[in-house]
């Protein structure tokens, strides 16, 4: 063993154009044999070009400029060989859709070792072995593209390890996995941590989980420069303000207030806005949700949850009218959703994607907010106005005239919202809106929410954040395998420890807290 | 079966004849080679005929239209002969019937030897086989590989735009203008979407120590055997026997030129 780290940063800094600030901005730190570290900043700080720096495919990839030097076990990076650095650094990334060139688990297992040149007779001991490790030995003959978001990360996570590396980055690897999925993985990462001398490096927007494999907490701001560099308990406890003003999630654990329904809704109609009778959807043969029915009353807010593939999107799109039932049918306030005109229905109601870009469709962000009231021949004095309060509540005056492509993550994620509000709608479907976005955006969009909420808008929103759907669910309805397993307060859900199993679901911090401190009692 | 032939060898099985079969111009050597190809695609290929019709007739349709017009509209070189038909506008001679019939049956020839190869070769095969045999460089292979693997995802994400756009009420815009509009409004974030994803794959895979040097191992070794050689072999020889049986017939016509 040599006694120099495993990894030295002397003043580092890397821009993608030469004029441009940097993204990673003067960084110097050391990384030792043994370190786990949790990296974390706001979108934007700087964290996954990092990575791909600390493993050499940055600068030369994408003809970045970068100063400063990183040493690897006393050598610069410079000089090793093309290919070399990325054995010895492995990397997870964060979609699962695209970290795969093979067809099938084992061909891109194999694809590791045939370009570390391993002889073939190893590599099916190999394969097999790393398979055992990852608990997928039964998937080896699977293709890539039918397992489930949690499995792709797994042989993602097996391929890298092929590699023996000395540091594994894991690039928030559980940003896209249900909530039992992404325990999961940790627990396979905890495993490996336990019989590997390998150090790890974990980029996460929510730490709560990961919490207890980490020994240390590296914060960037958003310039990228390094805020913080301590033990997480101290990062937590003594910087807890400078955390949260970063945009970061402060950890459950060292929030002194956890709140709950911080607004007791309003519903008090009892006439539905949306009813939902008896319906089913099939694609082509298969079945994909069988006889729902549920009503959505005004000032409501609901949160569809469940695993991949439950159904939840489908549901959405069908209570848009973007598909319709095979069989069953749904009424929004009192019509049927057939029956409505094309341009009033998307005025009375509203859908925000997952992918904020996917509902762009001008060249500049007022042309974006002043799109809909332009179709629904507004006269222009109205719409000025509309259009500039919007932009205000939203924070985008500064971007009035920007392209939207051009726009960070979260005034992305603002501008999407926005677009729909042109008039208050009745109906707000979300399609994990929340999904990769950092604890202000998060945020935002949470006290946005509850502002449409108040005036009586419904809300219908899909997650795999259980935290949020304690904090501001009036409803939750649960979809496993196609049906509704319950529909109910979130209250009766955590309740429910067989259906939280079964529908691979989770209980909030507050309770899980609540579990471990009863334990603790009896101990 | 076809399917286990050597996929390098089976491509240049089917490119030789293509290539030959497209300077015969008269009707027995398309028609006897054509013979041989369904023989071969019925008893040897293993592809079920129901799926095989699926792409041959709506195919074969389309290379019927291109005989027929190219019949009507003969070289005057080619066009000699009898006088057949003389119907309004419709003239067809001798010359002129036999251009559009040997044309159909090429066409059909090209059709039958295209699915020959495309329903019976595996993709992440001929890949690794193109690597193997014909040398090409592993940038290539993989990166091919890596976006066959997008093409369903990008049907996905353009159904996810439609719905996006007409929530916003796009679909609302009318007229030609408005279809080109919104064409314009797909391509960007389908191509802002796709340059990203192909840059992450591309950091995935040299993340796991790709370089694109030849210098690699391989995990399934993909050879030439003794039935790849049979197969070629024989693919070569009833061209030739489809040649010899035109000529001794006395039809033979390369390029307009009878032997």
């Amino acid at each position: 063993m040599s006694f120099s780290p495993l990894l030295e940063l002397k003043d580092y800094s890397f821009s993608y154009e030469s004029q441009e600030k940097p993204i990673i901005n003067n960084l110097s730190c050391t990384i030792h044999d043994g370190d786990s570290i949790l990296l974390m900043g706001a979108s934007g700080s700087g964290k996954s070009t990092l990575a791909l720096c600390l493993n050499g495919l940055y600068p030369e990839a994408i003809e970045g400029y970068s100063s400063g030097d990183i040493y690897f076990r006393g050598t610069n990076i410079n000089d090793f060989k093309k290919g070399e650095l990325n054995q010895k650094i492995g990397i997870v990334f964060q979609d699962p859709e695209s970290q795969f060139c093979m067809l099938k688990v084992e061909d891109e297992l194999a694809f590791t070792l045939e370009n570390l040149s391993v002889p073939r007779s190893e590599m099916v001991r190999k394969i097999d072995r790393v398979l055992d490790q990852v608990k997928m030995t039964n998937y080896k003959n699977r293709k890539i593209h039918e397992l489930s978001g949690g499995q792709k990360q797994k042989i993602a996570l097996a391929a890298v390890l092929l590699m023996e590396p000395d540091l594994l980055i894991l690039d928030e690897p559980t940003a896209n996995l249900d909530p039992v999925s992404s325990l999961e993985f940790i627990a396979l990462v905890g495993e490996l941590q336990d019989n590997t001398e390998m150090s790890i490096i974990v980029i996460e927007h929510q730490a709560d989980d990961w919490l207890h494999l980490m020994n240390r907490c590296i914060v960037l701001d958003q310039k990228g420069q390094l805020m913080l560099d301590d033990v997480p308990d101290h990062v937590f406890n003594q910087h807890a303000e400078l955390v949260k003003e970063l945009g970061i999630f402060l950890p459950n654990q060292y929030e002194n207030t956890v709140e709950q329904n911080p607004l007791p809704s309003i519903v008090s109609s009892t006439h539905p806005c949306m009813s939902v009778n008896q319906m089913s959807f099939k694609r082509k043969k298969d079945s994909i949700l069988k006889n729902i029915s549920f009503n959505v009353y005004p000032g409501e807010f609901i949160s569809i949850v469940g695993q991949n593939g439950a159904g939840k999107s489908t549901l959405l799109q069908l209570m848009s009218r973007l598909l319709q039932p095979s069989e069953g049918s749904v009424t929004f306030l009192n019509r049927p959703l057939n029956e409505w005109d094309e341009r009033e229905l998307r005025k009375r109601t509203g859908f925000v994607f997952q992918n904020p870009e996917h509902q762009f469709i001008t060249d500049t962000v007022y042309d974006e907010i002043t799109f809909g009231m332009k179709l629904n021949e507004k006269p222009e004095k109205d719409f000025k106005a509309v259009a500039n309060e919007l932009l205000e509540t939203f924070h985008l005056t500064h971007h009035k005239w920007s392209n939207p492509f051009a726009l960070s993550g979260g005034q992305k994620r603002r501008l999407s919202v926005a677009t729909m509000l042109d008039e208050t709608p009745d109906l707000l479907l979300f399609d994990e809106p929340t999904f990769g976005q950092d604890a202000h955006t998060t945020l935002e969009l949470m006290k946005i929410i509850i502002n449409l909420k108040r005036k009586g808008t419904s809300v219908v929103f899909i997650t795999h954040d259980m935290d949020l759907v304690d904090q501001y669910a009036d409803r939750v309805i649960v979809l496993n395998n196609g049906r509704i397993a319950l529909d109910g307060q979130p209250e009766e859900l955590w309740q429910n420890d067989d259906l939280l199993k079964e529908a691979r679901l989770r209980k909030p911090y507050r309770m899980e807290r609540k579990e471990v401190e009863s334990v603790g009692l009896i101990h | 079966m076809v399917s286990s032939i050597n996929p390098s060898v089976k491509m240049i099985a089917v490119v030789i004849p293509g290539l030959v079969l497209s300077l015969a111009f008269d009707v027995v050597t398309p028609l006897v080679f054509l013979t041989f190809l369904l023989l071969v695609t019925f008893f040897f290929s293993g592809v079920r005929l129901k799926k095989w019709l699926m792409f041959f007739i709506p195919l074969s349709l389309f290379a019927l239209g291109l005989a027929w017009t190219s019949m009507l509209h003969t070289d005057e070189k080619y066009a000699g002969g009898d006088m057949l038909v003389n119907f309004w506008w419709i003239e067809i001679t001798t010359g002129s019937l036999q251009v559009g019939v040997s044309l159909a049956l090429r066409s059909m020839c090209f059709i039958a030897l295209t699915l020959l190869f495309a329903l019976t070769t595996d993709p992440t095969k001929l890949m690794l086989s193109m690597m193997q045999q014909l040398k090409l460089p592993p940038k290539l292979t993989y990166g091919i590989l890596a976006g066959y693997r997008f093409l369903p995802l990008f049907k996905h994400e353009l159904d996810l735009l439609r719905q996006a756009h007409q929530i916003r009420g796009v679909s609302r815009t009318k007229g030609i203008k408005g279809r080109i509009e919104r064409l314009k409004r797909y391509m960007i974030p389908l191509l802002a979407n796709a340059i990203r994803k192909s840059e992450r794959v591309a950091n995935a895979m040299e993340s796991k120590g790709f370089t694109g040097s030849r210098q690699r191992t391989h995990y399934h070794e993909i050879k030439v055997k003794k039935n790849d050689w049979v197969f070629l072999t024989s693919m070569i020889t009833a061209l030739a026997i489809a040649f010899y049986l035109s000529y001794t017939l006395g039809y033979l016509n390369i390029f307009g030129k009878t032997f």
